[in-house]
Formats: C-alpha cells, sequence, structure tokens
C-alpha cells in the first residue's frame, strides 16, 4: 500500500508540474495582458509608464520562473485589476464552489444509486425501461440548457426561486440540480450495468443461499462489489464537474464560485488570478483522482495486493 | 400548497426589503477597485457619487452647471493662478475622521503631483494645468495652475478630484506618515470618502454594499442600505428583476425593453447616454493616408439608418462631436458629419481607389450593437464601392500600425469639450501617441486657444475651427449616442439625471424615493 501511495503521489506532483507550465503559456497566447490591464486611448508615455508598474514589460520566460518561484515560496503574486495576492482571491472562491460541488455530489448519489439498482433488478418491467429512458435524456441535454429552462420556468414564469448567487439554501436548488444533472444520468446507467454484472455472479447465489434476506444480499454483496466500477466513474465525472460545469452553471447563476472567477478573470487577461484559479481546480482534480485511486484500492483488495506484490 | 410554501419563503428569504428602505442593484459590472482618482471608467463612474464629494458640487436635474459649494463654501481668485477655498466645518470622513485642509490638499496633490503611476495617467490627460494644493490655515486651501485656468469649476468638480482622508489612506501599509503607492492599491479595496453612504462591503467584481452614513454634512441619504450586485447576464438580470431578488437593474439593450414593458409590476427609463460611439480610421495607415479615402468611408454610413435599424431611433445623431450638456458650448450648428454616398463614390474615385480591401475591427461584445453596427456600416461601405470586411479582435486594436479603422467611444468625462474631445484628439493626447492621429503646429495652436480662452466665444470659435480640420482630414466619424436603459420595479422611483457623467447611480436625497409598502 505504501508504494501504491508514492506512486500515486509522484504521478500527482508531474502532473502538477505540466499543469502549470501548460497554463503559464497558455494564458499568454490568448492575448497580451497589456491591452486589457492598461485600457484603451492612452499615450505611449503612459502605456510604458503603466506597464512597468504592472511589471508586465518582463520577457516571458523571466516571467515563467518568477511564476515557478511564486510555487516554492508561497507567494502567487498580484491580481493585475485588485492588485491583491490572487491566493487570497481565489481562496475566497473556493468555498462556494465546494459547497455546490458537494450538494450536486449529495444529490446525485442519493438519486443515482437507488434508481440505478432498481432499474437492475426490474431490468425487464417498466420500471427499468423508464429510468433508463430519463437516464438517456438526462444524458443528452447539456448543463446550461437545463439551467436556462429552469431558471425560464421556475423564476421568471413561475417566480418561485431565485437566480443569482448563494444567499438562501432556495438559491442551491436549480444549480444543484443543473451541476448534477448529467452526473445522475451517467451514474444511474453505470450502477444499473455494474449491478447487472454482479447479480449473476456466484456469490449472489451463495449469499441467498446462507438465507440472507434480500436487502442484505443486494446492498452488502451486490453495491459492495458493483462499488468499485461506480467509483471510477464518481472520480472522473466529479473531476470533470468540478472544472468544467463550474465555469458555465456559476456564470449563468452568477454564484460567486471559482468557476465564475475564472470566466471574469479570463475575460480580463487578470493572468495571475487565471493561472492560479487553473491551478488550483487542476490540483483540486488531482487530489479527487488520487482519493478516489486510494478507495479504489481500500475497495479492491485485489488491486491492493498485486501492487504490493 | 408547493407553491405557497415556496412564495412564503421567497417573501422571507430573498425579497428585498423596500419596506426597510433597503434597494438591490443588480448591475451588468462591478468594479474591481474603488477610486475615484484613478478611475475614468463607465463602470467605476456608477459609484463614486454616493460615497465622495468634490470641493464643487453642482445641480443634476439640468443640462448645463449650476456650481453648489459643497466640501467648499466659498472660492475666488486671489491671483490670476491661484485660487483660494474655504472649507466647510464639520464635515466627517465615513471613518469617523474630521475632514481637514490637510485632507484637501492630500486628496489634491495626489493627483497635481501624482506619482502613483494610475494618478499620473488621469492627471496628464486633464489635470496637466493643476501645479500644486496648500494649506493656509484649518479651514482654508489655495490652489496654484500653471496657465490661467478658464475650466477652473468644472476641473475642480471631477471624479479625480473628490476627497479622501489622508491619515486613513497613508495607515493602510507600510509607513503611516508616507503615501506608499501600496496605500493608494489598498484604498482601493477599502475606500473611504464624506458623502452620505459609506462603503460597508466590497467585494471586488461581485458585490458592493452601501449603508447610510449618519455623519453625512448635507441631506441624510434616503435609503438605510443599497446592495449592488454584479449580474453579469442579461437574462438573468431581466430575470432577478421579476423575480425581486433586484429593484433595479442596469444596462438592458433596446431590444430587451419590451420583456419590461409587457410587465405591469415593472418599468424602464433611459437617455441618450453622454458618451458617442465613434468609428476611428488610421490616417497613417500606409492605404488611408488620402484624406479623400477616409471622407468616403464617413460620408458613406447612413447614421440615422443605424439608429433606427439598431437603437429603434432612441439613439442621439449629431452632426459634430458636441453635447447639449456642454451649455453654452454647444455648438449644434458645426456640419463635421454627413451622409452622402454620391460624394463619397466621386471622392473614391478622384482618389484612384483600387478596390483594396479596408477591415473594421470591432470587439465581439464590448459595446452595445457594436457587432451589429460593423456589419451595417461594412454593407453601407459597398454600396459606394469600398470593400470593407469586419475584423473581430478581442482586444483593443486602435494602437496597432495594421488598424484601419475599428469602433471606439469617446465618453464625456466632463460637461466640457476639453471633457470630450479635447481629451481623446489633444496634442500628443491619446490617438495621437497610439500613432493613428496627427496633429501640427497649427493644430496645437487652434487648441490652445480651445483650451485656455477665458472668452467662451474665443473657445467656440477655435472649437469649430478643430472640427473642420476633423472634416478634411477625418480621423474619425462620430456614430451617435446610444441610448441606455434602467429597468426597475414601480415602487422605485429614480431616473439617470441629465447633469451627471454618464452612468452614474445617485441615491443621494431627492434622486431616489422608494413607495412605502
Amino acid at each position: 500500500m505504501l508504494s501504491y501511495t508514492l506512486r500515486t503521489l509522484t504521478r500527482m506532483a508531474l502532473t502538477f508540474f505540466v499543469i502549470i507550465t501548460i497554463v503559464f503559456f497558455a494564458t499568454r497566447l490568448s492575448g497580451n495582458a497589456v491591452d486589457f490591464v492598461v485600457g484603451e486611448g492612452i499615450t505611449s508615455e503612459d502605456r510604458a509608464l503603466l506597464i512597468k508598474y504592472y511589471e508586465l514589460d518582463q520577457p516571458l520566460f523571466t516571467q515563467y520562473l518568477a511564476f515557478l518561484k511564486s510555487f516554492t515560496d508561497g507567494q502567487f503574486g498580484l491580481s493585475f485589476i485588485e492588485r491583491r495576492p490572487v491566493s487570497q482571491i481565489v481562496v475566497e472562491r473556493l468555498w462556494p464552489s465546494a459547497q455546490l460541488l458537494l450538494s450536486a455530489m449529495g444529490l446525485t448519489l442519493l438519486v443515482s444509486l437507488p434508481l440505478g439498482i432498481a432499474a437492475a433488478l426490474w431490468r425487464k418491467s417498466w420500471i427499468g425501461s423508464a429510468v433508463m429512458v430519463v437516464a438517456f435524456l438526462g444524458y443528452a441535454v447539456p448543463n446550461f440548457v437545463m439551467a436556462i429552462v429552469m431558471v425560464l420556468v421556475f423564476s421568471y414564469w413561475l417566480n418561485w426561486l431565485p437566480v443569482v448567487g448563494n444567499g438562501t439554501p432556495w438559491h442551491f436548488i436549480m444549480p444543484t440540480i443543473a451541476m448534477a444533472g448529467v452526473l445522475i444520468a451517467a451514474l444511474t446507467r453505470f450502477t444499473r450495468n455494474a449491478m447487472l454484472d454482479v447479480l449473476g455472479q456466484d456469490f449472489m447465489r451463495t449469499a441467498r443461499a446462507k438465507g440472507l434476506p434480500e436487502s442484505r444480499v443486494i446492498l452488502k454483496h451486490g453495491l459492495r462489489n458493483a462499488g468499485i466500477t461506480i467509483l471510477s466513474v464518481i472520480g472522473l465525472q466529479v473531476a470533470g464537474l468540478a472544472a468544467a460545469g463550474s465555469v458555465v452553471i456559476e456564470s449563468i447563476f452568477a454564484w460567486p464560485g471559482i468557476g465564475d472567477l475564472l470566466v471574469s478573470s479570463a475575460l480580463r487577461r487578470d493572468y495571475p488570478v487565471l493561472q492560479f484559479g487553473v491551478v488550483t481546480v487542476a490540483l483540486a482534480v488531482i487530489v479527487i483522482n488520487a482519493a478516489v485511486d486510494l478507495a479504489y484500492a481500500w475497495a479492491d483488495p485485489r488491486l491492493r495486493h498485486s501492487v504490493t506484490a | 400548497m408547493l407553491r405557497l410554501l415556496l412564495s412564503t419563503a421567497l417573501a422571507a428569504g430573498f425579497a428585498t426589503g423596500l419596506a426597510a428602505q433597503e434597494l438591490t442593484v443588480g448591475a451588468a459590472n462591478v468594479s474591481s477597485y474603488l477610486d475615484p482618482g484613478r478611475d475614468h471608467s463607465n463602470v467605476g463612474s456608477q459609484f463614486y457619487y454616493n460615497t465622495f464629494d468634490t470641493l464643487i458640487d453642482k445641480t443634476h436635474d439640468t443640462l448645463g452647471a449650476e456650481w453648489q459649494p459643497a466640501l467648499a463654501t466659498e472660492w475666488h481668485l486671489v491671483e490670476p493662478k491661484v485660487m483660494e477655498l474655504k472649507l466647510r466645518e464639520g464635515v466627517l470622513f465615513q471613518n469617523g475622521e474630521p475632514m481637514t485642509a490637510d485632507d484637501v490638499v492630500f486628496s489634491l496633490n495626489r493627483m497635481y503631483q501624482a506619482t502613483f503611476p494610475p494618478y499620473v495617467v488621469r492627471s496628464r490627460d486633464r489635470l496637466d494645468n493643476f501645479e500644486k494644493a496648500e494649506k493656509v490655515d484649518d479651514l482654508t486651501v489655495r490652489i496654484t495652475v500653471k496657465r490661467e485656468e478658464p475650466l477652473w469649476e468644472t476641473l475642480l468638480n471631477l471624479q479625480q478630484v473628490m476627497i479622501i482622508p489622508e491619515e486613513y489612506t497613508k495607515g493602510l501599509t507600510g509607513d503611516p506618515k508616507v503615501a506608499e503607492d501600496d496605500d493608494f492599491e489598498a484604498f482601493s479595496l477599502a475606500p473611504v470618502g464624506t458623502g452620505p453612504y459609506r462603503v460597508a462591503e466590497f467585494v471586488p467584481g461581485e458585490r458592493l454594499v452601501w449603508e447610510r452614513f449618519d455623519g453625512f454634512w448635507g441631506d441624510k441619504a434616503p435609503l438605510a442600505k443599497v446592495t449592488v450586485q454584479q449580474i453579469p447576464e442579461t437574462a438573468s438580470r431581466v430575470t432577478a428583476l421579476k423575480t425581486g431578488e433586484a429593484d433595479i437593474i442596469t444596462n438592458i439593450a433596446p431590444d430587451q425593453l419590451g420583456l419590461i414593458e409587457s410587465d405591469p409590476k415593472l418599468t424602464a427609463v433611459g437617455s441618450a447616454t453622454p458618451l458617442f460611439h465613434v468609428m476611428i480610421m488610421n490616417v497613417n495607415h500606409p492605404k488611408l493616408r488620402d484624406p479623400r479615402i477616409r471622407q468616403a468611408m464617413s460620408l458613406a454610413i447612413d447614421r440615422d439608418t443605424l439608429n433606427e435599424a439598431l437603437w429603434f431611433g432612441k439613439a442621439v445623431v449629431p452632426d459634430s462631436h458636441t453635447y447639449k450638456e456642454f451649455g453654452e458650448l454647444y455648438m449644434p450648428e458645426l456640419k463635421t458629419f454627413e451622409y452622402n454616398p454620391e460624394k463619397a463614390r466621386a471622392l473614391l474615385k478622384e482618389a484612384g481607389y483600387d478596390g483594396f480591401e479596408i477591415t473594421y475591427d470591432t470587439h465581439p461584445t464590448y459595446y452595445t450593437n457594436g457587432m451589429l453596427a460593423a456589419q451595417a456600416i461594412t454593407e453601407m461601405w459597398k454600396e459606394v464601392g469600398i470593400n470593407g470586411r469586419v475584423n473581430i479582435v478581442e482586444k483593443w486594436s486602435g494602437g496597432s500600425p495594421e488598424m484601419m479603422a475599428r469602433n471606439w467611444s469617446n465618453p464625456m468625462y466632463f460637461a466640457d469639450p476639453f471633457g470630450s474631445f479635447g481629451v481623446m484628439w489633444a496634442p500628443h493626447g491619446p490617438s495621437e501617441g497610439e500613432g493613428r492621429f496627427n496633429t501640427d503646429e497649427a493644430y496645437a495652436k487652434v487648441w490652445e486657444r480651445f483650451r485656455y480662452s477665458k472668452d467662451a466665444e474665443a473657445r467656440k470659435a477655435a472649437y469649430a475651427e478643430l472640427q473642420e480640420r476633423i472634416k478634411q482630414d477625418p480621423p474619425f466619424l462620430v456614430l451617435y449616442r446610444p441610448y441606455e436603459s434602467w429597468a426597475m420595479n414601480k415602487s422605485v422611483t429614480w431616473a439617470p439625471k441629465p447633469g451627471h457623467i454618464p452612468y452614474v447611480l445617485d441615491f443621494r436625497a431627492g434622486s431616489i424615493s422608494l413607495a412605502s409598502n
């Protein structure tokens, strides 16, 4: 287990280095910050003055070295626009995003596990078919479409739900559903398939033969074994959701999270914020994946033993 | 039942408390910093008037200025180049400190003798003539200019010279006795002024919360609390207004006004903003050096049709770079711009135009209707034989030698021709500095007369000469004054006042009221 953990950590570190390098150069491909930070319609003399003030006069490679250094000394630089530490700006946005992600995850598990199990158990009845049709539709509708339709129906027409920010529990309803929609659809299908795989296994028959109640057979023996497949899907999906889903959903609902911050800093070419924001999201994805890897090893003794062997 | 539950929860949870004299504004943009000195953006202009005061204020209900005492109660010239101002007694900053002559001198000199680069830039383009401010006694200051100044009151009414507390600002970072760059950076995140609303919370680019400042020297603020929430998506802004999450929303495009007008609970107000959308043309582009080509590019554009099609006729199409707000310096008689496709064709023929491509740069979304106008303009060019192409660019291209034509805006930074044309098209100003406009000694001489003559007629005559130069060798065409709208719940009585610079959200006494419900 120790060597498996070490290998996972090394891979994480390497991935992280590659990501920060790509982030640094990719952000600069999208346009010159000078034009955004300094603004339009000023004299060349004033322009030079501001370029120097914002330290945009350094060669690219020097900026890259300074950027790498910022990770070692914990000083991640100042925002071009707000002139305060980017770590401060990004940290302010982490908790709202985490709240939204956690509530979307909670909703997903709450809905898709029972649905997936039901669809597997009653696969030949109308229940199984209905669940699969709904899951298929859910997978086909992009989250931003779902968000806008919900805003139209529940806010614009019915006036039931708020659309802006994260002030009250009511604010969570639409963004959570919009974020969880695709995930619920995906996880329901995977749960169903994984359950179908294990339902016919010998150990299930043995469990029943031992006289265990059916609920215990399904939940302890069935779900525990199907869980390994489900876990890997959750890891991938959550990572995707944290990175991409939040950007779209947070913009629509003016949710003060990291996705909204990434969009606004990209539009303003606030590189320091954009870089640190992307790196933070990347780090979150890496950590989630690593956690899933470790959980995977924990859940599947075969993997644990094959690695240490 | 669900509906009942939700409605009750809404009323309790997020509907705004009009009865408590609280207001929520859904704004398309909230600034990233709040410092009136360094800022001249349309986003920032919304906010400063509620929190800060100038030495001299003006009436805002009508066009043209009537100067009013504010932090200064009286002022007069003691020498041709020195003005003495008596300060109001008993003024408090929102942090409780009294305002003194030291604060005034500090605030003015941070601009007049600027060292902080963002101040230097703003100071050079409009306050260049101001040398220094000095304290005479605790309630008297003197301001010295380099040349006799015809625009004293105008330039003491600028947002850039609003008064801020010296001790508080210097104490924000580093040495509390010295004004460092970092102090001004810190100030712009935690601003303090003498106005009727104090900034209670500021999350850059996201939210600004004002609370009534009970120690304000003038009429008390009518609202106890105002929350300005950034809602960048127009559809979300309109929805927030309909759900009651916002009481006022900003920046409604003309084609969305129907959504507001169809709802009996809502209303919209608007005005032609004192800001020009302009088309700039690069006089130094090798293919556009012949003024006849640029004249033709300008003459080919039917601005009235643009107004009808894009602004439903609500924009204002002027004949010259002149605003009604200029008062006695408003010059509608100038005919700098016209639509004349026949003349455009003739000029192109005369200039030997061979059909080379002329690009028109535009950002995809920055200017309302900017992209549609660009497409219409290139079509109008086609009508006279100009081979135009819309070039979508994400960044400002006005400083690029390859730029041929593009859209831009010329806001009225203050109500004088110097506050709009004078900032943008001055000798060695931003347009010349970016290499797309040239001036010579003759232009500079006329400009001097326009800027410094003490007689309004002399200034008008010089301004007419400058506009004639623009007509003969055009570096730009004014397209129109765009129409800007705000929408609100009918329980709110508010409208933009004509005496303000663009976009000011004036919530002072007498400017806004809420129906009690």
